[in-house]
């Protein structure tokens, strides 16, 4: 009561001066509440940027500052003259498309097939999601394993059907592997957005088209899939965005002992970003390293707005009713 | 009618392709290492003792403790910030702040790779290289990711519950921590599980940033297990595998409520 009748009191003038104080209190708490990622974000983000940047354009070698030389453009230039660069992105390249494509039908796949009242449910949801809650070093191993040429049981299945096969996949067929590693650990994650994106939509949608006399494939191809066409966006670029990136797989798909950074995947699984990574903290060259990786960068951009681009054509947007 | 009649059989091959690679390390871990090469599938009889080996051949106690240390110290600072941030995104107005979210947006796609070699020389400089401090760092400038899970998280409560608390004279923090963390539990419960997860699984920093012997058990278990003559013990590896990933599938199998919906939350609306 008293506080209401002072605001009465009190003349038209005061009332944007009180909102003032109000707005900087609030936006005091704000920066009080975000500081830490404020601070974050320049020391650990911010400033490594632009020193990585800046590093592109010198002879860097990661440990002293007195031979350190500015060399313009030249680590991009030589970039066209590094065969292991250009053939490794050579791989890269086909080793993403085969792992966002079949990373995709079996994503969609999968929550197709567990969408709606399926009995099991449950079951089946927990054994496609599992392989995402293991650690890529774990991962590692169970397909070392599983396609060891002596102990592995690919090699017993497929001598089922052709007896006497013996293959040693992980050196013979190493991105054939690594392909179904990085499917088989990404799944989980796919599926669960591809369920979700199943669930917001509307059965009235379907039902309505099945008393039109429409069979179970129309729906997923008229109904079901033009729908999902956002979500399916979104998932190729985070898959795209993330298979461009991966090192920890190759490098720990490599036969024999691994001794830490220094031991190399097979040629076949020499990727773009395990040269770059070999550049720096093998080779100590940190400025060309660091020049590689801003042309990776460039690359994903590139890639990424070219998917977003063609999404007009074919992702379905819902009207704004 | 047809199509759903496919389906059992469908999802059927489809999970048993998916559990036989791991199905095979559980089988490779009981099975004596004479057999691990013979043409004999399944173990005559469980070999149990590859799990004692495991732990007594490499010093296992020792770098799962590194890995418990590391990934406890980095998930609880971790957690607290991007908490604290993702709440002050999710609820207070003030200047920029947008122009900011879009920024912790952008940090999310930029390539950690890119990040992380300067990062490293700035390591090195300071001489935190061998230490832990790098994972405190990090977590002290809280996730972008986890700070996109609380923003969305908070953003959803209702108004009404901030507002009374307000009124009653509570300052911005004891709204934080009296009204909106105890209601946020399923968050913290997503987040604390990446995060752990996450540094559990990893295997690039530590080679790069650690060393021999305080570094953590998924770059020990990177190296099969060997006997004394130097050949690899592929079964007693196994055997250090499924102890290694035993506490995620657990942690799993009690949240897993919360991990699916923080996955969705985070992969859906980014």
């Amino acid at each position: 009561m008293v506080g209401a009748t002072r605001a009465l009191e009190r003349p038209a003038v005061a009332r944007p001066a009180w909102w003032r104080r109000r707005r900087t209190r609030r936006a005091l708490t704000f920066y009080a509440f975000v500081s830490p990622w404020l601070v974050g974000f320049i020391a650990l983000g911010a400033i490594p940027l632009v020193l990585a940047l800046a590093m592109s354009f010198t002879n860097y070698d990661g440990l002293n500052l007195d031979y350190i030389r500015v060399v313009g453009l030249d680590n991009y230039a030589r970039v066209a003259g590094d065969r292991d660069a250009l053939l490794s992105l050579q791989r890269t390249l086909v080793f993403v498309g085969a792992t966002v494509a079949l990373g995709l039908v079996v994503q969609l796949g999968t929550a197709l097939l567990l969408d709606g009242p399926v009995r099991g449910r449950g079951l089946f949801r927990t054994l496609f999601y599992l392989p995402y809650v293991v650690p890529v070093v774990a991962g590692a191993w169970v397909w070392k394993i599983f396609t060891d040429p002596n102990g592995g049981l690919l090699n017993a299945i497929v001598n089922v059907v052709d007896p006497g096969f013996a293959m040693n996949w992980i050196v013979e067929q190493p991105t054939t592997v690594l392909v179904l590693f990085t499917v088989w650990a990404l799944t989980g994650g796919g599926m669960v957005v591809f369920l979700a994106g199943l669930q917001g939509i509307p059965s009235e949608l379907k039902e309505a088209a099945q008393i039109d006399g429409a069979g179970s494939l129309a729906v997923l191809r008229h109904i079901t899939l033009p729908l999902l066409t956002p979500v399916i966006l979104f998932q190729v670029v985070v898959s795209m965005i993330w298979s461009l990136q991966i090192i920890q797989q190759p490098l720990l798909l490599a036969p024999g002992i691994l001794r830490g950074p220094g031991t190399l995947p097979p040629q076949d699984n020499y990727l773009y970003i395990v040269h770059a990574y070999h550049e720096i903290f093998v080779q100590q060259r940190f400025g060309y390293g660091a020049a590689l990786l801003w042309l990776l960068f460039l690359v994903t951009l590139g890639l990424t707005l070219v998917i977003v681009r063609s999404s007009r054509r074919w992702v379905h947007y819902e009207e704004a009713q | 009618m047809r199509a759903a009649a496919l389906r059992y059989p469908a999802l059927v091959i489809a999970a048993t392709a998916f559990s036989l690679p791991t199905f095979w390390v559980l089988v490779t871990s009981v099975k004596k290492q004479s057999e691990f090469s013979s043409l004999r599938l399944f173990p005559s009889a469980p070999e149990w003792a590859n799990y004692q080996l495991a732990i007594t051949l490499a010093d296992f106690a020792r770098f799962a403790t590194n890995s418990l240390v590391l990934a406890t110290s980095y998930t609880v600072i971790v957690v607290l910030t991007s908490a604290l941030v993702g709440y002050g995104f999710a609820r207070h107005r003030a200047p920029l702040r947008d122009q900011l979210f879009v920024v912790v947006l952008a940090m999310m796609m930029v390539p950690n790779v890119v990040l992380f070699v300067p990062q490293f020389v700035l390591f090195a400089k300071l001489e935190l290289t061998n230490t832990y401090w790098p994972w405190i760092l990090w977590a002290l400038g809280a996730s972008p990711l986890l700070v996109f899970l609380f923003r969305q998280f908070f953003a959803s409560f209702p108004r009404e519950l901030a507002d009374a608390a307000e009124v009653d004279g509570a300052g911005p923090l004891r709204v934080f921590v009296q009204i909106f963390v105890p209601n946020a539990w399923p968050a913290f419960a997503a987040a604390l599980i990446f995060a752990y997860t996450w540094v559990w699984g990893d295997y690039l920093y530590p080679i790069l940033l650690l060393n021999d012997a305080n570094t953590t058990l998924a770059v020990k278990l990177a190296t099969a297990y060997a006997d004394p003559h130097g050949n690899p013990l592929q079964t007693v590896t196994m055997a250090g595998v499924v102890l290694y990933v035993l506490p995620l599938v657990v942690i799993f199998f009690v949240a897993q409520r919360f991990i699916i919906r923080g996955v969705v939350t985070t992969g859906l609306r980014g």
